[in-house]
């Protein structure tokens, strides 16, 4: 069946174009997982693993179709049985259902103008609770059929008929929500940094707080902002866990699980941080730790760092490569993570020596495809200036320079008084010009006319020196 | 008449005891120069060639302004006459010329600076004329630094210096006056601070070039800004021209950071040009335009210099050693139009080196089969190319045998600066460092010079009068406000002022 997915046109196109293909099965199993979420992050994920994963491929797609089916969002209903089509074509959740798209369709036109209708009347009467109102169920509406621009756009026009704090909050809240679907994360940064002004203190604050510094983190790694994506992460609140639903979203379902939260952070963490920093803001963070349990992997993997078992700990994090490809919002970062791990991991490997083998790195450090060989991998890291380091190819050994700060302190003396002296005498030089009252202006002759006057004066002090002499 | 003229021309002895304070010897020195040029011409020539002829009697050391006086007269009639042979180099005129230019009186000719100028024409006519330009390189050379030894105002002669140069290829000759920098540009100095003050005229022992040679002074024809431009392209060229690429990239700057009201010319435009392809043999990369440029005017040139900015751009693409090579292709036309094939082709030699050189930032030994497969040349080849490098001090390493016959012969690299053939002892680093201190207090007193001569441009004078008007007028005011004696008309300059 794998094989079948591996090699149906869909994932074939899918490598032509460059994305990320898991031929093999991830650690997790697909009903457990998705059932923690719900919402339209279900449907999302559920599209991410089918179009990601051969071997989920077609549980994931059906799944999906099933659930899309119940839903107002017609066009992702096509868009899914389209591209299970080209999967398993015999599959018969995977017919196009024309009839019932139709169908689907005008019942939806139907709510819509309804509800466009109901909002004009509400305009007319000039109630601004009505107005918000009405604007809010357009929101939602616009969300359920996934048109997540207009159903921003809906949201946006509740704020000026916004009439208490609350309503407020809760209309950016639903922004940060929509533009979390949409991935435009700046726009999701600064929608919380409105939640972030406008909160009061007290009881809405500590509810608040919570799905705040989540959406924050995500955001930050959304944008590839690793070091402030594991600041937000791991400062989040576990109140997260069981906070209720704010602007009628559960937050922990319906965006984010605290699993997530634990991955997300942890990885952004081990990819930003160096051991002392892991080890008290990470492995010592009270509030972290309610999240890393949900996930103890991750734990293991931030203590091995932390007690330098590098290559263990890149073992843990490579088992489950698989599974955070196929997260939708990890998936794009995972390989930039893993990278910055494993290349801080060398060098803080290579900080206590003064010489080590290539082989022993190479044993420590299993590679990754990346690179062909180990040498391959220090050179690149070497030239972009991670590691402080030289590689002796004849004996086959990575030497850590020696320093000589005395000489070092004296050449940079010297460089730098040049270049002073350098740089005042151009300015002298300007000066001496501008005193003399020289500049180069406008009108005095375009470039054609200046750039040849150089040969030309040359040549007229050839020509004009026989004449003067008398000598032709 | 010819031993009156004698007597006449005799009449300065720079040495008389009465001469020995500095204000007399001004006064004096511009009386007789005065003098002897109201003398008409026909007596200068009268007696020339017999043996008390006035040229053997006078001692060009000694009695330098008359001598230039009379020497100068006697070449113009020469010319004029058509009597060449006495010109022609090793004939008794261009000897004679040719001594007095390396012994003339560097104090004297402060005052005769139009004769000196004139006679550094004349020989440059003369060996222009007979075809042999180069003989007139050394003279002139001595002449310049015997009058100035830091060359450092520029003059019309700097101009005609380097052009000879230029034209005969002969670049070393020209680096003893291009090392020196142009500190000063003739000024127009007011005669109220030039005449009859103690400390600063002409012949004072302290006085600095840029003080006695002047707008007025006749050293110089009229400079204008094409000229010293002109002078620092031409310069950077005969610099490349002896391979002292670093030398050229600071001369080459000194053209881009020319004031300028928002446009560039097309010797900025030949000079940035030139600036891309160095800064890449020097610093192997060009973004750091100096940063008192014109903005608007770099933009322009660089819009107009493309190409060049692709080639460098190439060039530093260590990894990519063909897009070099088919960039230099593409633009062979514009290359060799614009006079800078040769540059483009060191630039390519460079770019080999870099590579290598880059490697001892990554490597501490590297087979040379191994650079010869990235490279792709063969091994013996590259070797000789390696053994050259180390030999001409580009790499800080050595090439060794290893024992081990499969891999050959292996580069290593040497990880501490102060070991390998390009190591410097402390002491060596000191020395350089104290030479750097001698430098800087040089150019720290050329800066308090140009200070000096701006504090007593008429614009500065002015300014501070204005200034000072501006000040006691707000004091005035607030101590009395109907006791303010101006009217309108000077209300109007205090808010010009206010512009500046």
């Amino acid at each position: 069946m794998a094989s079948d997915a591996a090699d149906s046109p869909f994932f074939q196109k899918q490598r032509q174009e460059d994305a990320i293909v898991v031929t093999d099965p991830p650690k997790f199993d697909l009903e457990p997982y998705i059932s923690n979420y719900e919402g339209y992050t279900r449907l999302d994920r559920l599209h991410h693993i089918g179009s990601h994963s051969t071997y989920l491929a077609a549980d994931a797609y059906r799944a999906a179709i099933a659930e899309a089916r119940q839903g107002q969002n017609v066009q992702l209903l096509l868009t899914l049985q389209e591209e299970f089509a080209q999967i398993a074509p015999g599959d018969p959740a995977a017919n196009i259902d024309t009839a019932w798209a139709e169908e689907k369709t005008r019942k939806v036109r139907a709510e819509l103008d309804k509800l466009e209708h109901e909002l004009k009347s509400y305009k007319n009467n000039l109630i601004k609770e009505s107005i918000r109102m009405g604007n809010e169920d357009l929101g939602h509406f616009f969300c359920a059929c996934g048109d997540w621009s207009a159903a921003h756009k809906a949201y946006m026009r509740m704020r000026e008929h916004c009439t208490s704090n609350k309503h407020l909050a809760d209309m950016t809240l639903r922004l940060v929500y929509t533009t979390i679907a949409q991935k435009m994360w700046l726009g999701v940064q600064s929608h919380l940094a409105k939640v972030d002004g406008a909160q009061r203190k007290g009881d809405e604050k500590t509810k608040r707080e919570p799905i705040v510094s989540a959406c924050t983190g995500l955001a930050h790694l959304g944008n590839g902002d690793f070091r402030d994506a594991a600041m937000a992460f791991i400062y989040t609140s576990p109140a997260f866990l069981t906070v209720e639903p704010a602007a009628g979203i559960t937050w922990q379902k319906e965006v984010l699980t605290g699993n997530d939260i634990a991955v997300y952070g942890g990885l952004c963490a081990l990819a930003s941080m160096d051991r002392t920093e892991l080890q008290v803001q990470v492995l010592g963070n009270n509030d972290f730790r309610n999240f890393l349990e949900l996930e103890p992997h991750i734990r293991r993997a931030i203590n091995l760092f932390c007690n330098s078992k590098y290559s263990a700990c890149l073992e843990v994090l490579e088992g489950y490569r698989n599974d955070y490809l196929l997260d939708v919002y990890l998936s794009n970062h995972v390989a930039s993570i893993y990278g910055r791990i494993r290349t801080k991991s060398i060098v803080q490997y290579f900080i206590p020596f003064s010489c080590v083998t290539l082989d022993e790195m190479a044993t420590k450090f299993q590679l990754t495809g990346e690179f062909a060989t180990i040498e391959d991998e220090l050179e690149t890291m070497i030239n972009n200036g991670t590691l402080d380091a030289r590689i002796d190819l004849v004996d086959r050994l990575l030497i850590s320079p020696p320093t000589n700060p005395r000489y070092t302190v004296h050449a940079d003396a010297l460089s730098m008084a040049e270049r002073y002296d350098h740089t005042l005498r151009l300015r002298l030089t300007r000066l001496n010009m501008l005193a003399a009252g020289f500049e180069i202006k406008q009108d005095k002759g375009g470039f054609r006319e200046s750039t040849s006057s150089l040969s030309e004066s040359i040549g007229a002090s050839f020509r004009g020196m026989g004449q003067r002499m008398g000598f032709n | 008449m010819a031993a009156e003229l004698l007597t006449i021309l005799l009449g300065f002895q720079p040495d008389a005891p009465e001469l020995q304070q500095r204000r007399e010897y001004d006064k004096a020195a511009r009386e007789f120069v005065l003098h002897i040029s109201n003398i008409s011409n026909n007596h200068y020539l009268k007696g020339a060639g017999a043996a008390e002829d006035v040229l053997n009697v006078l001692d060009p050391t000694a009695n330098s302004i008359a001598y230039a006086v009379t020497l100068r007269v006697r070449i113009a009639s020469a010319i004029d006459r058509k009597n060449h042979e006495q010109l022609r180099p090793g004939n008794s005129l261009w000897n004679k010329l040719v001594l007095f230019l390396e012994s003339f009186d560097p104090v004297q000719m402060r005052y005769a600076g139009s004769e000196w100028r004139k006679l550094i024409e004349y020989i440059e006519q003369i060996a222009r004329a007979m075809g042999t330009p180069a003989l007139a390189i050394a003279p002139i050379r001595s002449a310049m630094i015997r009058l100035d030894p830091t060359t450092g105002t520029f003059t019309s002669v700097h101009l005609r210096f380097i052009q000879l140069c230029m034209e005969t290829r002969s670049y070393a000759a020209a680096v003893p006056i291009l090392d020196d920098y142009i500190h000063s540009l003739p000024s127009a100095i007011p005669p109220a601070a030039r005449d009859n003050l103690e400390y600063s005229v002409a012949c004072a022992d302290t006085a600095t070039s840029g003080e006695f040679i002047h707008t007025k002074s006749g050293h110089s024809e009229k400079v204008a800004l094409v000229d010293v431009i002109e002078y620092y392209v031409l310069g950077a060229m005969a610099y490349l021209g002896v391979r002292q690429f670093k030398h050229a990239h600071e001369l080459l700057e000194h053209v881009l950071i020319i004031p300028a009201a928002g446009v560039a010319n097309g010797l900025m435009l030949e000079a940035y040009k030139k600036w891309v392809l160095v800064s890449c043999l020097v610093n192997k990369s060009y973004n750091s335009i100096p940063r008192t440029a014109n903005g608007q005017a770099v933009k322009q040139i660089r819009a107009a210099a493309k190409a060049y900015e692709a080639l460098a751009d190439a060039f530093s693409q260590l990894n990519n050693l063909p897009k070099l090579r088919a960039q230099v292709a593409a633009g062979t036309d514009i290359w060799i139009e614009d006079g800078n094939a040769g540059l483009v082709d060191e630039l390519v030699e460079h770019q080999h080196r870099s590579y290598v050189s880059r490697l001892s930032r990554t490597f501490s030994a590297i087979p040379v089969s191994n650079i010869a497969s990235n490279v792709g040349s063969s091994v013996d080849e590259l070797t000789t190319f390696l053994e050259a490098l180390i030999r001409d001090g580009f790499l800080n390493a050595r090439l060794e045998r290893n024992d081990k016959p499969e891999v050959g012969a292996v580069l290593r690299f040497y990880l501490d600066p102060t070991q390998g053939p390009l190591a410097k002892t402390e002491k060596q680093q000191q020395q350089a460092l104290f030479e750097q201190t001698e430098r800087t207090n040089t150019l720290a007193g050329q800066v308090k010079d140009a200070d000096y001569r701006l504090s007593i441009s008429k614009e500065y004078v002015e300014y501070v009068k204005r200034q000072a008007k501006k000040a006691s007028g707000q004091g005035g005011n607030a101590a009395d406000p109907m006791d303010a004696p101006w009217d309108d008309a000077e209300i109007e300059e205090d808010i010009m002022g206010d512009l500046r």
